[in-house]
C-alpha cells in the first residue's frame, strides 16, 4: 500500500523523517518496501508568476508570457494554453528541463519568437489527467520554489500482510504509527448536508443471504456534475498509485484509501426502483467495466436492480450503469460481503481489484455506513448536488464488536524467552487499542482454533480486542503483539541447551563423497530443470524395470506414467522429467555452444513419475562427458572420453556405493538416445542403469567431440551412509597373477566371459580383462581375450594345484558354453 | 714351469691389464675386462692353472704373488670405473635433459554446484548445534503443502504462493519446504531438531531474483521450553557461519501462518553493499501446526525458518543473477570450485 505522508499526517502527528517512519514501521513487522519523493523526477521545474500574457504576433493559438520565477528573474515563454491569465502561478519547465515523457525542454523558436522554457499541464508533469490546460497553482504557492518540493510528496510502500486487511488504509497505518510515537489518532468525519427528498422514493433494498452480505447501505445523490476532480484530489489519487477517473469515482477511492471501504457508485439513471444483492444465476450475463462479457454463476454474488445484474459484488461494477460525464444522480452502494465469496469470484474471473483485495481479508461492518456518508460529502463537494436525506441500511444493528480473549502472561513470557511483566504486557497493548483487564475468575484460553485450556484467576487476563482486528483470534497472536512491540531486537539471543536429540545419520553422507569424488575426477556439478518440456521430455525416460529389488525400494523405480501440470508457466516447463539425461545433454549442448569443446558434467537429481498408487519420485546420478579428459601435456596426445573411459568412472562411483557393475547388451526400446551398439545396461548388485554413447540420429551429435551419457541407481544415493569396509591384513609373500587368453568365436560377449571367470575360479581377488583384440591371424569375427587373474596365497606354493584346478574348470566350461579356445596361459 | 717364469707373466699380465683398463672407456668395456682378465675362465685363472707343475714350497709363493696381482687389476678396475661411472652419468643426464620450465599441462578439477554446496554448508553449520538433515517429497498434496501448516482453502494468506498445480486434484509441487515440519513432526518425536533442504517450485515469472524452480533449507526445532530468544540464538550464529563472523542481524516482525511470533531476519556484514540484507523467514512454530504434527502445544515449542538457498548462494559468491545457477555453464561452475 502507497501511503503519501501528508494524508498520513492528517491523521496522526508524525515527527519522524521519512526515513525514521520507514524504519521503525519495519522493526514493528509493517515493512516498507520503498520510500519515494513522489514528484522527484521534476527537475528544473519552478513556481512561476504570469506578469503578462499577450497575443503572438503570428500564431493565433500561440500567446506570449513574461514569467517570473525570481526576485530579478523573468522569461519570456510561448505558450499553447488558452486557460492562463497574468497574476496566475504556474509549473515553468526551465531550459534543461527533462520532463516525465523523456522530452528535454530547450531554448526554442516559435513561429519567430524566443521561448525560453515551457509552462506545464498537470499531464505533461504526469501530476494529473488534464492535458489542456496549464496547471494553475495557489496564488500563494512560492515563487521559484522547485515544483518538485511544492507539489512532490513523500511516499512510502507498506508491505501489508494478507492477515492485517485493517492496515490497508490510511486510518488503520495511522493507528500503528500513533502506537509508535505516542500521538493519538483522529479521524474527523466530514459533515453531510441532506436534502429533502428521501433515499428510499422509488429505490428499495434487498439483501437474499444476510451471510453473503452482512451489512449493504445505499446512498443517493442526485443532481451532480460528474467531471474531473478538484488538481489536488487527483494528485493525491495518483501519488498513491491510483488513476483518477472522475469527481464521483475518485470520492469512492479517496474513501477507500482512507478507511479501507471500497464502496460503488452507479449512474442512477441506469437502475431501476429495487437494489438487490443476490447470486447470479446459472449463465447471467454481466459486462464488467472493463468491457469483458462475463458469464456467471451461482458462486458470484452481484448487485442487481429487477432486471438484470448490475456488478459483480465486491470485485467490479458494470458497464451499463457506468458513471459517465451525462450522470445527472448516483447511488452509492457501501457493503459488507462473505470474504471467500469475494474471493472466489475473483479468482474465476481473474479478476483481481482494490475492492476485492480489501474484501477477502474482510470488512469491518460499521464502516458500510459512515463510507457511505463520507463518499456521499465528498461528491456533493467536488461535483455537486444533494445527498438524499438517510441511507437505505440492510442492518442497521449489525455493528463491529469487541472481543474479549483470554491469555496468559505467563505463557507470553514462555514463548519470548523474555521476562516482561503482565503491567507492561498490558500498556505495550494499549497502545494499539488493545485494552486489557483483569479476569474475574476462570478463563477459557484459546490455544487453538480447537482447543482451549482452562486457566484459574489471576493465571490470565482479557485482552479486549477491537474489531478491526479480526486476526487476533489465539493466546499466541496476543503472545506476537507483545512481541513486536517490545521489539525484536531488545530480545536477547540465547542457546537452546536443553535436551539434545539422538544420533541420526545425516542422508547425504554417501551422496557427498560420491559428488566430491567425481569433482576430484574432473566433473562439474549442475543442477538442471525438473519441470521440462515434452520434447525434452519425451528424449529419454529410464525404461520401466531396469532397477528393481531392493535398490528399487531404496532409491526408487522409475514410473510410467509422467506427472503433467495443470497450470504450466510455459509450455518448455509443462512436466515433471523422469530422467536426468536429457536436461544434461542440453545443459551439455550449450556448453559446446559457448565454446567448451571438452566437458564432463554430472547431476544428483530425482525422476518423478505416476503410478497407479498416486506420485513417486527416484534419486539418479546422469553423467554426459565429452571431449578430453584431461588437457594433453604440451606436444602429448590428449586421452578423450570413451565408453571405456565412462566405465572407469562409472567403477569409481560403484565402488563407493559398494556395488559391482557388470554389462549386458541393451534391450529392445531402452533408449533412443544411445547409439545401439556402443551402450549397454549396467546392472548388478547395488547398482542399475544405461550407458553409452550419443545415437548419431541425435541432433547433437557430431563426429568429433563424442558425447557419452550414464544415468544410474545406485544404493545408497538417496539416504546412505559410505560403507565401512572389513579390511584382511595382506601376508608377506606377493600376489600370483595367471594370464589367459582365450580365442572367443564371434558372438559371444566379453561381459558374459568375464561374470563365468568371476563365478568359477573363486579363488581369485580379482578377475580383470587386461587385452583383447581381433585380426593377426585370428579367424574372422574371432577375438583374442586376455583374462588376468590375480591371487594372495599365504604360503607362495600352497594353492598352486587349487589354482589351476579352478582356471582349468573355466576354459573347460568357457570351452563348451562359448567356444572358446586357449591360446596361451602365463604365470608371474 | 719356474717360478721366476710364472711370476714373470703374472707381472707382466699385471702390468698389460692395467694398462687396458686405463685405455677403457665406458663401464661396459670395463665389466668385459673384468670378467676376462679375473673371471672364472679368465687370463689369470689361465696363468694360475701353471701352478700344479710348482713345487709345493713355491706354489704359497705364487699364491701371494697372484694375490697382489688381482688386488692391483681390482684396485684399477674400481677406480676406473668411478671416472667412467661418473662420465657416464654426466652424460645420461645430458642426454635426459629437458626444458623444466614450461608450465605444467593444467589438471582437469572438476567443481562442486554452488546450491547443493550452500545446503551443504548450512547442513555443516547446523550439525554443529545437533540438526540432522532430512528430505521430503517434492509433489506434494494441497493439504501437507498448505492446510496442515494452517494456510486454509480460500485464505488470502494464499496469496504468498503461486502455486504449479498437477492434472490429478489436489496434488501440487511444493511451494516451500515448509510440508517438512509436518512429516517430521508426524515421523519423531521430540525433541526435534532437523533441517529440511530442497527444491521448491512456484508460478512465478524468471528474472534476475526469481525462478520457478528453487532451493529452500527448512529447519525445525521442537523442545519443551524453546523460545524467540532461542531463534535468536540459532539464527545469529547460522548467519555468521555463513557471512563470517563480524555479520550482524536484524529481527523484525513477519507474517506466516505457520510460525506465531513471525520473523523476519536481516543480515549486514559490511563490505561493498552495506546495509540489511532480508536472508531467511522464521518464526516460532504455531500451536495449530504443533497440534496437526500430533504434539501438543501446551507442553511444546519450537522455531522453524525457512531460507531460500538461491539467495544465500547469490550473497555469499557474488553472483547478480539467479538464473545463473541453472545455465549450468562450465565456465562459471569451474570459477567457483
Amino acid at each position: 500500500m502507497r501511503v503519501p505522508l501528508s494524508w498520513l499526517r492528517e491523521f496522526v502527528d508524525v515527527q519522524l523523517t521519512p526515513e525514521q517512519l520507514a524504519d521503525a514501521l519495519t522493526l514493528r513487522g509493517l515493512e516498507v518496501r520503498g520510500l519515494e519523493r513522489w514528484g522527484g523526477n521534476w527537475g528544473k521545474m519552478v513556481v512561476g508568476e504570469l506578469l503578462e500574457v499577450s497575443p503572438h504576433p503570428r500564431a493565433d493559438r500561440l500567446q506570449l508570457t513574461k514569467v517570473r520565477i525570481g526576485k530579478d528573474q523573468v522569461l519570456e515563454v510561448v505558450c499553447g494554453a488558452r486557460n492562463i491569465a497574468a497574476g496566475q502561478r504556474v509549473p515553468v519547465a526551465l531550459v534543461g528541463a527533462l520532463m516525465p515523457d523523456g522530452r528535454l525542454i530547450e531554448r526554442a523558436e516559435k513561429m519567430g519568437v524566443a521561448s525560453e522554457g515551457m509552462l506545464c499541464s498537470g499531464a505533461e508533469l504526469d501530476a494529473t489527467d488534464d492535458g489542456d490546460g496549464i496547471l494553475i497553482l495557489d496564488a500563494k504557492a512560492p515563487l521559484g520554489v522547485p515544483i518538485s518540493d511544492y507539489l512532490g510528496e513523500d511516499v512510502i510502500d507498506v508491505d501489508v500482510k494478507p492477515n492485517r486487511g485493517d492496515l490497508l488504509s490510511l486510518l488503520g497505518l495511522a493507528r500503528e504509527v500513533g502506537a509508535i510515537t505516542g500521538s493519538p489518532v483522529k479521524y474527523a468525519a466530514r459533515k453531510l448536508t441532506e436534502g429533502s427528498s428521501e433515499v428510499g422514493e422509488g429505490l428499495k433494498l434487498t439483501v437474499a443471504d444476510p451471510a453473503l452480505a452482512p451489512r449493504v447501505v445505499l446512498r443517493v445523490v442526485d443532481g451532480v456534475t460528474v467531471a474531473a476532480a478538484p488538481d489536488a484530489i487527483q494528485m493525491r489519487l495518483k501519488a498513491a498509485g491510483l488513476r483518477s477517473i472522475s469527481n464521483v469515482v475518485d470520492a469512492t477511492n479517496y474513501i477507500m484509501l482512507e478507511l479501507g471501504k471500497p464502496t460503488h457508485a452507479f449512474d442512477r439513471a441506469a437502475v431501476g426502483t429495487g437494489i438487490q444483492i443476490r447470486q447470479a444465476k446459472a449463465k447471467e450475463q454481466l459486462e464488467t467495466l472493463d468491457h469483458v462479457q462475463r458469464t456467471l454463476d451461482a458462486s458470484d454474488l452481484v448487485v442487481a436492480d429487477e432486471r438484470a445484474a448490475l456488478a459483480l459484488a465486491g470485485v467490479m461494477g458494470g458497464a451499463s450503469s457506468e458513471v459517465s460525464a451525462a450522470t445527472k444522480s448516483v447511488v452509492i452502494e457501501s457493503a459488507v460481503f462473505a470474504p471467500t465469496t469475494i474471493r472466489r469470484s475473483a479468482q474465476r474471473h481473474s479478476l483481481r481489484s482494490e475492492a476485492s483485495h480489501r474484501f477477502e481479508r474482510g470488512q469491518e461492518l460499521d464502516l458500510a455506513s459512515l463510507a457511505a456518508d463520507q463518499v456521499a460529502a465528498l461528491i456533493t463537494t467536488w461535483a455537486g448536488g444533494t445527498a438524499r436525506r438517510g441511507q437505505l441500511d440492510s442492518d442497521p444493528k449489525a455493528v463491529g464488536q469487541t472481543r474479549e480473549l483470554a491469555f496468559r502472561p505467563e505463557r507470553v513470557r514462555q514463548l519470548i524467552g523474555v521476562s516482561i511483566p503482565d503491567a507492561e504486557q498490558s500498556k505495550l497493548l494499549a497502545g494499539i487499542a488493545i485494552s486489557v483487564t483483569e479476569a474475574k475468575g476462570a478463563t477459557s484460553v484459546p490455544v487453538t482454533s480447537k482447543r482451549a485450556v482452562s486457566a484459574a484467576k489471576g493465571e490470565s487476563l482479557l485482552a479486549v480486542v477491537p474489531p478491526w482486528r479480526r486476526d487476533l483470534e489465539l493466546e499466541a497472536d496476543i503472545a506476537e503483539e507483545v512481541a513486536r512491540l517490545y521489539g525484536y531486537d531488545r530480545i536477547t539471543p540465547t542457546l537452546p541447551g536443553r535436551d539434545l536429540p539422538g544420533y541420526l545419520p545425516q542422508p547425504t553422507a554417501l551422496r557427498d563423497q560420491v559428488r566430491t569424488s567425481l569433482a576430484a575426477q574432473g566433473l562439474s556439478e549442475a543442477v538442471t530443470h525438473a519441470l521440462v518440456s515434452p520434447a525434452l521430455s519425451d528424449r529419454h525416460a529410464e525404461p520401466v524395470g531396469l532397477v528393481t529389488g531392493p535398490l528399487a525400494e531404496r532409491e526408487g523405480a522409475a514410473a510410467s506414467e509422467t506427472l503433467l501440470l495443470s497450470n504450466p508457466l510455459s509450455a518448455d516447463h509443462d512436466q515433471l522429467r523422469r530422467s536426468l539425461l536429457p536436461s544434461l545433454l542440453d545443459r551439455a549442448e550449450a556448453n559446446l555452444r559457448y565454446g567448451a569443446l571438452s566437458g564432463a558434467l554430472f547431476e544428483i537429481g530425482r525422476g518423478y513419475g505416476g503410478t497407479k498408487g498416486g506420485p513417486t519420485e527416484w534419486t539418479r546420478l546422469g553423467i554426459v562427458v565429452w571431449g578430453e579428459i584431461a588437457a594433453a601435456a604440451p606436444g602429448g596426445a590428449p586421452r578423450l572420453w570413451d565408453l571405456d573411459e565412462l566405465k572407469r568412472l562409472v567403477a569409481s562411483v560403484a565402488s563407493l556405493c559398494n556395488a559391482t557393475p557388470r554389462y549386458l547388451p541393451l534391450e529392445a526400446g531402452d533408449a533412443t538416445l544411445l547409439h545401439p551398439g556402443r551402450s549397454a545396461r549396467a546392472t548388478g548388485e547395488g547398482i542399475a542403469g544405461l550407458i553409452g554413447e550419443l545415437h548419431p540420429a541425435a541432433a547433437e551429435w557430431r563426429p568429433a567431440p563424442r558425447i557419452l551419457m550414464t544415468e544410474l541407481a545406485l544404493h545408497g544415493l538417496s539416504s546412505g551412509q559410505p560403507a565401512v569396509r572389513r579390511v584382511l591384513l595382506p601376508p608377506g609373500t606377493p600376489p600370483i597373477q595367471r594370464d589367459v587368453a582365450l580365442a572367443a568365436p564371434a558372438g559371444v560377449l566379453i561381459g558374459d566371459l568375464v561374470a563365468l571367470a568371476r563365478e568359477s575360479v573363486k579363488l581369485a581377488v580379482s578377475v580383470e580383462l587386461f587385452d583383447l583384440f581381433a585380426g593377426g591371424g585370428m579367424a574372422p569375427g574371432e577375438r583374442s581375450v586376455g583374462l588376468r587373474f590375480t591371487f594372495q596365497p599365504d604360503a607362495a606354493a600352497a594353492l598352486d594345484g587349487a589354482i589351476t584346478a579352478e582356471v582349468d574348470a573355466f576354459t573347460t566350461t568357457a570351452a563348451k558354453r562359448y567356444g572358446t579356445k586357449v591360446r596361451g596361459a602365463e604365470t608371474q | 714351469m719356474e717360478l721366476a717364469a710364472l711370476e714373470k707373466q703374472l707381472r707382466t699380465l699385471q702390468t698389460e691389464s692395467i694398462a687396458k683398463i686405463g685405455a677403457a672407456e665406458t663401464s661396459a668395456a670395463l665389466d668385459d675386462l673384468g670378467s676376462s682378465l679375473l673371471g672364472k675362465r679368465g687370463a689369470l685363472t689361465d696363468l694360475l692353472r701353471g701352478i700344479g707343475a710348482l713345487s709345493a714350497e713355491d706354489r704359497p709363493k705364487i699364491g701371494a704373488i697372484a694375490n697382489e696381482v688381482r688386488a692391483a687389476i681390482d684396485a684399477a678396475l674400481s677406480n676406473r670405473r668411478g671416472a667412467a661411472g661418473a662420465a657416464e652419468l654426466t652424460a645420461l643426464i645430458t642426454a635426459e635433459s629437458a626444458d623444466p620450465t614450461a608450465p605444467g599441462p593444467l589438471p582437469q578439477v572438476g567443481s562442486l554446484h554452488p546450491i547443493p554446496e550452500t545446503i551443504a554448508a548450512i547442513a555443516r553449520i547446523m550439525a554443529s548445534f545437533g540438526f540432522t538433515v532430512a528430505e521430503g517429497q517434492e509433489v506434494e498434496d494441497d493439504v501437507t503443502n498448505f492446510q496442515l501448516l494452517n494456510i486454509p482453502e480460500d485464505h488470502p494468506s494464499r496469496d504468498l504462493w503461486d502455486t504449479l498445480y498437477l492434472r490429478e486434484p489436489g496434488r501440487l509441487l511444493r511451494t516451500h519446504t515448509s510440508p517438512g515440519q509436518i512429516r517430521t513432526m508426524r515421523a519423531v518425536q521430540p525433541p526435534i531438531r532437523v533441517i529440511l533442504p530442497g527444491r521448491c517450485f512456484r508460478y512465478e515469472a524468471v528474472d534476475a531474483s526469481h525462478g520457478f524452480e528453487f532451493h529452500q533449507v527448512e529447519g525445525l526445532l521442537v523442545d519443551r521450553g524453546t523460545t524467540l530468544a532461542d531463534l535468536k540464538g540459532i539464527l545469529d550464529e547460522l548467519a555468521r557461519g555463513l557471512f563470517g563472523p563480524s555479520t550482524r542481524t536484524r529481527f523484525r516482525p513477519g507474517y506466516y501462518p505457520f510460525t506465531e511470533p513471525s520473523v523476519a531476519v536481516d543480515v549486514s556484514w559490511g563490505g561493498a553493499k552495506d546495509g540489511w540484507m532480508t536472508i531467511l523467514g522464521a518464526g516460532m512454530v504455531h500451536p495449530i501446526v504443533l497440534e496437526n504434527g500430533g504434539i501438543d502445544p501446551e507442553t511444546h515449542q519450537g522455531f522453524a525458518f525457512g531460507l531460500g538457498v538461491e539467495r544465500i548462494a547469490m550473497l555469499r559468491h557474488e553472483i547478480p543473477d539467479l538464473r545463473a545457477f541453472l545455465e549450468n555453464d562450465l565456465r562459471m561452475l569451474r570459477g567457483l570450485r
